[in-house]
């Protein structure tokens, strides 16, 4: 982009179509999308075909069986088990990121004494590789070492021969997985939210200040309109983050515990179906059915944050 | 005095908002570093407090992880793919996501909706058929250079700007909308072009934004599992997690001491970094370019 | 540019180059060797008359004894390597991780030349060669090959053999001997264990056999099963489980559940039985010898009173399964099928070494590679206390160990019902107090019948 600039007086007529918004934007706009196309494109199709198929076992070919696969696991209440699960996981863990994250973001906002270390213990879960965490995660709901356990046993809130197992009680554990995705989520949404706050300019601050607008009435009226923007795209990249990722719940409980397997979500049965038993195009149909429920959620999403911003 | 009551009464608040949360979100990492440094024999005792050492600590745990893995030789890999995965990202999606933010119409729209829609495909099955792209790609690289792509980290450095890209794109247009475009205006009324107008104006004033991205890019990559264990099976081409699970889970017996060292080692020094940048972009937004 | 900061692989140049100095000073050009003229010079064929050269890669699972990887890697492969004039490459990769890296393999055309997996993979039938052959030389040395590695490895209605299985490893009950004296029992019968149970777990020491989404529960619950004449499938792959055993099984073990185990044990990972037995505080699990192995490396208290016994006898038989099954697969597409064959075939034939440096965790799939007479012997060697506890796994793997999916072969199909965990699914709806026994394996004969279904059209089974 710099050598385009700069070679200005030679390329005079380059930079006259580049004057024109329309041409910029898809000579800026081309590389990101043809890399993306020529990665993922043909990836896509092909799982698209799969799940079209009877494919087995890592062969990337099969019988073409129509919507065969959609219709049967339509019916499997394996598979609408695991729909639920992804909704609950997805929505509960989101509701509580954003409300903690608004919380941390308007805290942090200010200035105190020690706000260093606060924001850098907030920061560490987002810095500590994922499925390392995890592990750590996996010994503190740990059957018998349970940290919490040994707490709890020895405030003598739960029984010392059989305590809660959060990982092992199908309540438990959907909780355990969702506090733990939340928890992983929380210092994103707060870096995304202080930086829409910081972003909100003194002006419109003082103005707010003049009109006699303070505290919860200025956030709703003043800071919460302007922060809807970056907010929204927080929050969408939340939801794609849960929805879509497994790590978590294939680390910790692996879609179990039985019997309903309480925390198996969308994305783990497709991983089961498809990878684990080998019925690849069967697993191809089920990770394919999210696609067009999120992007649903996100076009709706984009739409709102685009309403919000032009007001 | 009724300001300085008022101003107590507002760092009350932020410490009493910031300070448990911050406790919560960090007693994981109390619970590995306690763990990291415990005698084995000592963490399969439940008689004594988990949130101490009984027999003492012990740095056996960080010794085996030093001595008897290539655990540096993980951290390298991870840190050469975070940095050259980040570096693809920036170049491909600041541009575009300028161009979402101002200058597109209903088709740039749609192209920027699309770039996000690659996004929500799970990568739970995608690893198949990309894989086979690797390999593909493989046999050109290794037939005309004589460089194995397929089970190289560079195989990982190709594929994870696939989710990178869209996120970077999508997070730049939401900071490129926050840049008031009169500031734009008058550098073009004063005669300068679009493009200078970006790179000149628009680029640095979004330094901010762009450090976001890094840091976000950077641990999506540190983060991401489902490829690295399945394109990487050259033990001198694992990366943090592979390494880790591969090396330090043997069957049914899990190296605890040693994986929480492995995992504390790269966490601190990033959150570190992460805070440091942070400072850093609140600064740039709510600097001079604003008031 | 990657090549060149890889260390392994400036290693692995190295050492061809020394293989090459080595050929070069018998006599034999680098174009010779690559003619195969050199033949001539290396004395007869090992294996069936082709002469082996280039690399030959494996990927397998970090095995739980580290001392066996070191081993297999720097020992084993290293000589059997130079031997051959082969450069051998072992990848490790953690075991629940194998079957997303076989797809992707399969999927790509390109990969390992031996695939492990703990258990055989009868899915990628059509990508694998036929493994007769290997088989069939190992026969020829050390006698047939063992019931328990047909079955998993052989499909009979395609009869092709889609793995070559180097082991298995006996899955006996482990039981703290001081716990169960306290309550005047030991663990010789199911029915032992149900009267045990209340009192073990009034003492603070519950039993241990998982309900969960894992490998040993799976295993456990099977063996369980057998016990009670419950079969997923009979010998020419028919869904069995709908019977009033399974009920009957079903019933016993939410009974264990119900009087002398915790909920923890639906919630269990591979590591969880065995975390439960190190704290002290289990009393019996089932498991293979990684349980004492630990608790000895670790000199934990106990140690000593850690028994092993073989699956206690249910009202039917004593019939338990193996805790895992080592197997091997050579893609149609491998690189260096000849060397990977031989390399099997060699692997088999001189397992002793192997079982000792698995610390008596692997056993040979052919029983004639290492008879069990010698595998008693070196059991009675061993010092730990109590002194000669591994002899008792030779009466285990010898009498009391079937393939997955007997009295049928380990098919594509129950492979599915294997790798969804249907089985703890099934015996913790009951425990649960979810469902009805009966309900419960009407529920699993249904989920069961449907994906034997879908094998069945596909002509695997």
């Amino acid at each position: 982009m710099e050598a385009l600039a700069a070679s200005r007086p030679r390329g005079r007529r380059w930079t006259n179509v580049l004057e024109r918004p329309s041409v910029l934007a898809s000579v800026l706009i081309s590389p990101a999308v043809i890399f993306i196309l020529a990665l993922v494109g043909g990836p896509l199709a092909l799982a698209v075909y799969l799940s079209f198929t009877n494919a087995i076992g890592g062969s990337l070919h099969g019988r073409w069986i129509g919507l065969g696969n959609f219709r049967h696991e339509w019916t499997n209440p394996a598979f609408q088990d695991a729909v639920w699960h992804t909704f609950l996981f997805t929505v509960i863990s989101q509701a509580i990121v954003l409300v903690v994250a608004g919380l941390l973001a308007h805290a942090l906002l200010k200035k105190f004494p020690g706000k260093w270390l606060l924001r850098f213990l907030i920061l560490l879960p987002w810095a500590a590789p994922l499925p390392l965490s995890l592990m750590g995660w996996t010994w503190i709901f740990d059957t018998t070492y349970s940290i919490i356990n040994w707490t709890l046993q020895h405030l003598h809130l739960v029984s010392t021969v059989s305590p809660p197992q959060w990982l092992a009680q199908p309540r438990l554990a959907m909780g355990s997985v969702i506090a733990v995705h939340a928890w992983r989520i929380i210092p994103f949404a707060t870096v995304i939210f202080l930086a829409g706050l910081a972003s909100i300019p003194k002006e419109v601050d003082d103005a707010a200040a003049i009109d006699g607008a303070t505290g919860l009435r200025k956030f709703w009226s003043v800071s919460l309109p302007l922060q809807l923007p970056i907010a929204t795209v927080a929050l969408l990249f939340g939801i794609v983050f849960t929805a879509t990722d497994m790590a978590v719940v294939y680390i910790l409980t692996n879609g179990g515990p039985p019997p309903s397997n309480s925390t198996e979500m969308v994305t783990t049965w497709a991983y089961k179906t498809g990878i684990e038993s080998g019925s690849l195009g069967a697993g191809a149909a089920i990770s394919l059915f999210l696609l067009p429920v999120l992007a649903v959620v996100a076009i709706g999403m984009l739409i709102f944050a685009r309403r919000a911003e032009v007001t | 005095m009724d300001a300085v009551l008022r101003g107590f009464r507002e760092k009350g608040l932020s410490y009493l908002i910031v300070g448990p949360f911050a406790i919560v979100l960090a007693f994981p990492f109390y619970v590995m570093v306690i763990t990291a440094f415990k005698q084995q024999r000592d963490f399969y005792d439940l008689s004594h407090s988990p949130y101490w050492f009984h027999k003492g600590p012990t740095l056996s745990n960080a010794r085996f992880l030093f001595d008897e893995t290539q655990y540096t030789t993980w951290l390298r890999n991870t840190a050469i793919i975070g940095v050259v995965v980040v570096l693809i990202t920036l170049v491909l999606a600041v541009p575009a996501g300028y161009a979402l933010a101002r200058l597109s119409g209903k088709l740039g729209q749609s192209v920027g909706v699309g770039i996000f829609l690659t996004y929500l495909v799970p990568p739970t099955l995608l690893f198949l058929p990309l894989f086979s792209v690797i390999t593909q790609l493989d046999r050109q690289t290794s037939h005309l250079l004589h460089f194995h792509l397929r089970g190289s980290i560079w195989s990982l450095v190709l594929v994870y700007p696939s989710f990178t890209v869209p996120f970077a794109t999508w997070l730049l247009m939401g900071f490129f909308k926050t840049i008031p475009r009169e500031l734009e205006d008058a550098a073009l009324i004063d005669g300068a072009s679009r493009l200078g107008t970006l790179v000149r104006i628009v680029f640095p004033i979004s330094v901010p934004g762009i450090l976001t991205v890094v840091i976000f890019s950077f641990s999506l990559v540190v983060n991401e599992f489902v490829y690295a264990f399945t394109f990487i099976s050259a033990s001198s081409h694992r990366t943090l997690s592979t390494g880790v699970y591969t090396d330090l889970i043997r069957g049914d017996l899990p190296q605890w001491g040693a994986i929480m060292v492995a995992s504390l080692i790269p966490s601190i020094p990033l959150a570190l970094l992460y805070n440091t940048f942070l400072d850093r972009f609140i600064a740039g937004f709510t600097g001079g370019a604003f008031r | 540019m990657a090549s060149s900061d890889d260390p392994s692989r400036r290693e692995g140049r190295y050492d061809r180059r020394e293989l090459i100095r080595r050929a070069g000073a018998a006599g034999i050009s680098i174009g010779v060797a690559g003619s195969g003229f050199g033949q001539a010079f290396y004395g007869p064929l090992r294996f069936k008359g082709r002469w082996l050269k280039g690399d030959l890669t494996i990927i397998q699972w970090a095995h739980f004894v580290p001392a066996y990887d070191k081993w297999f890697t720097d020992v084993w492969s290293k000589n059997w390597g130079q031997k051959n004039d082969v450069q051998v490459k072992v990848d490790l990769i953690l075991n629940t991780l194998l079957p997303a890296r076989a797809a992707a393999e399969a999927a790509s055309g390109s990969g390992h030349d031996l695939f492990f997996n703990l258990s055989p993979q009868a899915q990628f039938e059509d990508q694998v060669i036929n493994h007769a052959e290997i088989v069939q030389e190992v026969q020829r040395k050390v006698g047939k090959i063992g019931g328990l590695g047909k079955r998993a490895t052989y499909n009979p209605k395609t009869k092709k053999w889609f793995a070559f299985a180097d082991n298995y490893v006996p899955d006996p009950v482990v039981w703290r001997h001081d716990l169960w004296n306290g309550v005047g029992i030991a663990p010789s019968t199911w029915e032992n264990v149900r009267k045990a149970a209340p009192k073990l777990k009034a003492a603070g020491h519950p039993i241990g056999i998982g309900q969960s989404a894992e490998l040993d529960s799976n295993m456990a619950l099977m063996a369980f099963m057998m016990c009670f004449g419950a079969y997923v499938q009979d010998e020419k792959h028919r869904v069995t489980v709908k019977s009033k055993h399974t009920i009957e099984a079903v019933k016993f073990m939410a009974d264990i559940f119900k009087s002398g185990e915790t909920d923890e044990i639906f919630g269990w990972t591979p590591a969880s039985n065995n975390n439960f037995l190190y704290s002290g505080k289990g009393s019996m699990i089932l498991n293979a010898i990684s349980a004492t192995r630990t608790p000895e490396d670790l000199g934990l208290p106990f140690a000593d009173q850690l028994y092993i016994y073989p699956i206690p006898k249910g009202p039917v038989r004593r019939m338990g399964l193996e805790h895992v099954m080592g197997s091997y697969s050579i893609w149609k597409f491998a690189q260096n099928i000849p060397a990977a064959k031989k390399f099997m075939a060699d692997l088999e034939i001189n397992y002793k070494d192997a079982f000792v440096a698995s610390k008596f965790y692997n056993f040979p799939t052919f029983p004639g590679a290492l008879p069990f007479k010698r595998i008693q012997k070196l059991a009675a060697a061993d010092t730990h206390k109590p002194r000669g506890k591994y002899q008792i796994l030779t009466t285990i793997a010898q009498k009391y160990t079937v393939n997955p999916g007997y009295p049928g072969y380990t098919n594509a199909a129950f492979s599915e019902v294997f790798g969804k965990f249907l089985i703890p699914k099934m015996f913790a709806q009951v425990s649960q107090g979810k469902m009805s026994a009966a309900d419960a394996v009407s529920a699993a004969d249904h989920d069961f019948r449907d994906i034997y279904t879908k094998w069945r059209k596909l002509g695997k089974i």
